[in-house]
């Protein structure tokens, strides 16, 4: 097997090669080192690469295979993080200069168990500023470029994560999701997105967007590889009192039961109805709902009235994020980008007052959804309206796209959504349907987006590297 | 509809309530977006809310809701 080759399977496929010893971590690693060392200089997934601490973590994960010990599927398998999650010894950005020169000295949660899971850090990937900058394709904290298309984004704020994945730069990696963070970028770039339900995964060591709003989640190439990683991240934290002290089921036991007899719900009106759904992503949603249809789901049209309301209860909470950063944007406001003090200045223009109505409506919505999730199993509907846009073509005075509204009713419920391929735009960009189930009901929801990933082959497309070369 | 010699008196005022005190282009762009986010705040103040809704989320499931 080539490196190449390597770098193109997914978790599963460069987990077992280095089961079968037919590959040591060592060697995986140095292929996806090498990978990225030939194309990060045009997709600038990474913002600091652990070339030394990825190649000892290697080494020891082949000694303990060597020995006869497998910790989980992700032993000794090179994964990515995005750079707002700590890791003890490294430097952390979260994209802002204004972390220039921080290294925490404490992993993250997440950081911690994926590690215990056996798992070879590759690197820390770029990001939007703080979670809420614009694109920035060029300069010393760029956030990537689409690897469909380098004219594109690759969507934010996960954005380096979303590339990394797609282009073979590392077998997976974590993101995190305020609005659609995870889910955005996972659509935009042909790959699996998950945001799992609120209080499912641990965010002590992960920089904050919006504390009430914040989730972070597995992003890879396959549904079965999202379950495994969020196998690895999922559980209470003492630390962090929004997590459950449930104990996780088996997020792949279930995996493969097919959809027969499932009933899912279609929000039509507020999604498939919506004006500014682009063509190709209403197209290849839609052909994907008939092929689960096919496979036994019964769909049915589903309403909840104060979707409608779900961006403007949102905005509100950027309040949240002003709390965070007021001192450091009284003090040193030129530290950020100039295109992201205008959006965090705007978290300081909602009124007390403001956010509580929203949380009253919040409420609302969730009751709402709550009734229909008693009806439907999960619901289903585009992942985005449309499919990646041209850097030229994004709106820097814009606080909030309309494509949001695909994902952050979902950050406002805290339920679990994921993201997978559900075809090409006629100009060759990904796109992807999504589906949203119960609290804490990631099994049916990934179980889902297998039923719909096994029966087509959207997942098996790479982007050409040829194309990575900068005009 | 409002001028925008009106949105500009409002905006000033929002900024002076809010303690921001900002340059040209940090001020122009702001006043940009906040122009633009104004129907979907206005939305949301327009929305009303019952007496009965508390803002009170769901409660925090401790149990998985799989039903499968």
């Amino acid at each position: 097997m080539s490196a190449d080759e390597l770098c193109d399977l997914d978790i599963k496929g460069v987990g077992q090669a280095i089961q079968r010893r037919d590959v040591s971590s060592v060697e995986a690693t140095e292929a996806y080192l090498r990978r990225i060392e030939r194309y990060d200089g045009v997709l600038r997934a990474y913002i600091t690469i652990t070339a030394e601490r990825a190649l000892a973590q290697a080494r020891a994960a082949d000694e303990e295979l060597a020995a006869g010990h497998r910790r989980s599927p992700l032993h000794g398998v090179p994964l990515g993080l995005k750079d707002l999650i700590a890791v003890a010894g490294t430097p952390m950005t979260a994209g802002s200069q204004v972390l220039a020169g921080h290294v925490p000295e404490r992993d993250a949660f997440v950081a911690e168990r994926l590690a215990a899971a056996g798992a070879v850090l590759l690197g820390k990937l770029s990001m939007h500023e703080f979670a809420f900058g614009r694109p920035i394709p060029d300069g010393p904290l760029a956030t990537g470029r689409n690897p469909w298309d380098l004219s594109r984004v690759p969507a934010g704020s996960s954005s380096g994560s979303a590339v990394a994945v797609a282009a073979g730069l590392c077998a997976g990696a974590l993101g995190s999701d305020t609005g659609g963070s995870i889910r955005g970028p996972a659509s935009f770039c042909g790959i699996v997105g998950l945001k799992p339900t609120y209080g499912l995964v641990s965010r002590r060591g992960v920089v904050p967007m919006c504390w009430s709003l914040d989730h972070v989640g597995p992003m890879t190439r396959t549904v079965w590889d999202t379950a495994v990683v969020l196998q690895a991240i999922a559980g209470h934290d003492p630390e962090d009192a929004s997590t459950s002290t449930a104990r996780p089921p088996s997020y792949t036991r279930s995996l493969e039961d097919g959809v027969r007899g499932l009933r899912l719900g279609l929000p039509r009106r507020y999604y498939l109805d919506w004006p500014g759904l682009h063509e190709d992503v209403r197209r290849a949603a839609e052909a994907a709902f008939g092929e689960l249809e096919r496979q036994g789901a019964r769909i049915e049209d589903v309403d909840a009235p104060t979707l409608d309301l779900a961006p403007a209860i949102w905005s509100p909470f950027l309040a949240e994020m002003y709390e965070y950063h007021a001192p450091t944007a009284r003090e040193r406001p030129r530290d950020y980008h100039d295109m992201t003090r205008p959006r965090l200045y705007m978290g300081a223009l909602f009124t007390a007052q403001d956010l509580l109505h929203a949380q009253r409506l919040r409420a609302r919505l969730a009751r709402e959804v709550a009734d229909i999730l008693r009806r439907v199993d999960a619901l289903i509907f585009p992942g985005q309206a449309e499919p990646a846009t041209r850097f030229a073509d994004v709106k820097y005075t814009e606080l909030i796209g309309p494509s949001i509204r695909y994902t952050l009713p979902w950050n406002l419920l805290g339920l679990p959504a994921i993201c997978v391929p559900c075809g090409f735009s006629r100009g060759g960009l990904p796109v992807a349907i999504q589906v949203v189930g119960r609290p804490f009901d990631e099994p049916t929801v990934l179980r889902v987006a297998r039923a719909y990933e096994r029966a087509t082959e959207w997942h098996t497309r790479r982007p050409e590297p040829a194309g990575w070369v900068l005009s | 509809m409002k001028s925008e010699e009106d949105l500009r008196a409002q905006f000033d005022a929002e900024l002076r309530v809010a303690g921001l005190e900002l340059s040209g282009e940090d001020r122009e762009r702001l006043f940009v977006m906040w122009a633009d986010h104004l129907p979907h705040r206005q939305a949301l103040r327009d929305a009303a809310a019952r007496l009965e809704e508390e803002p009170t989320f769901l409660e925090k499931p401790t149990t998985s809701g799989a039903s499968s």
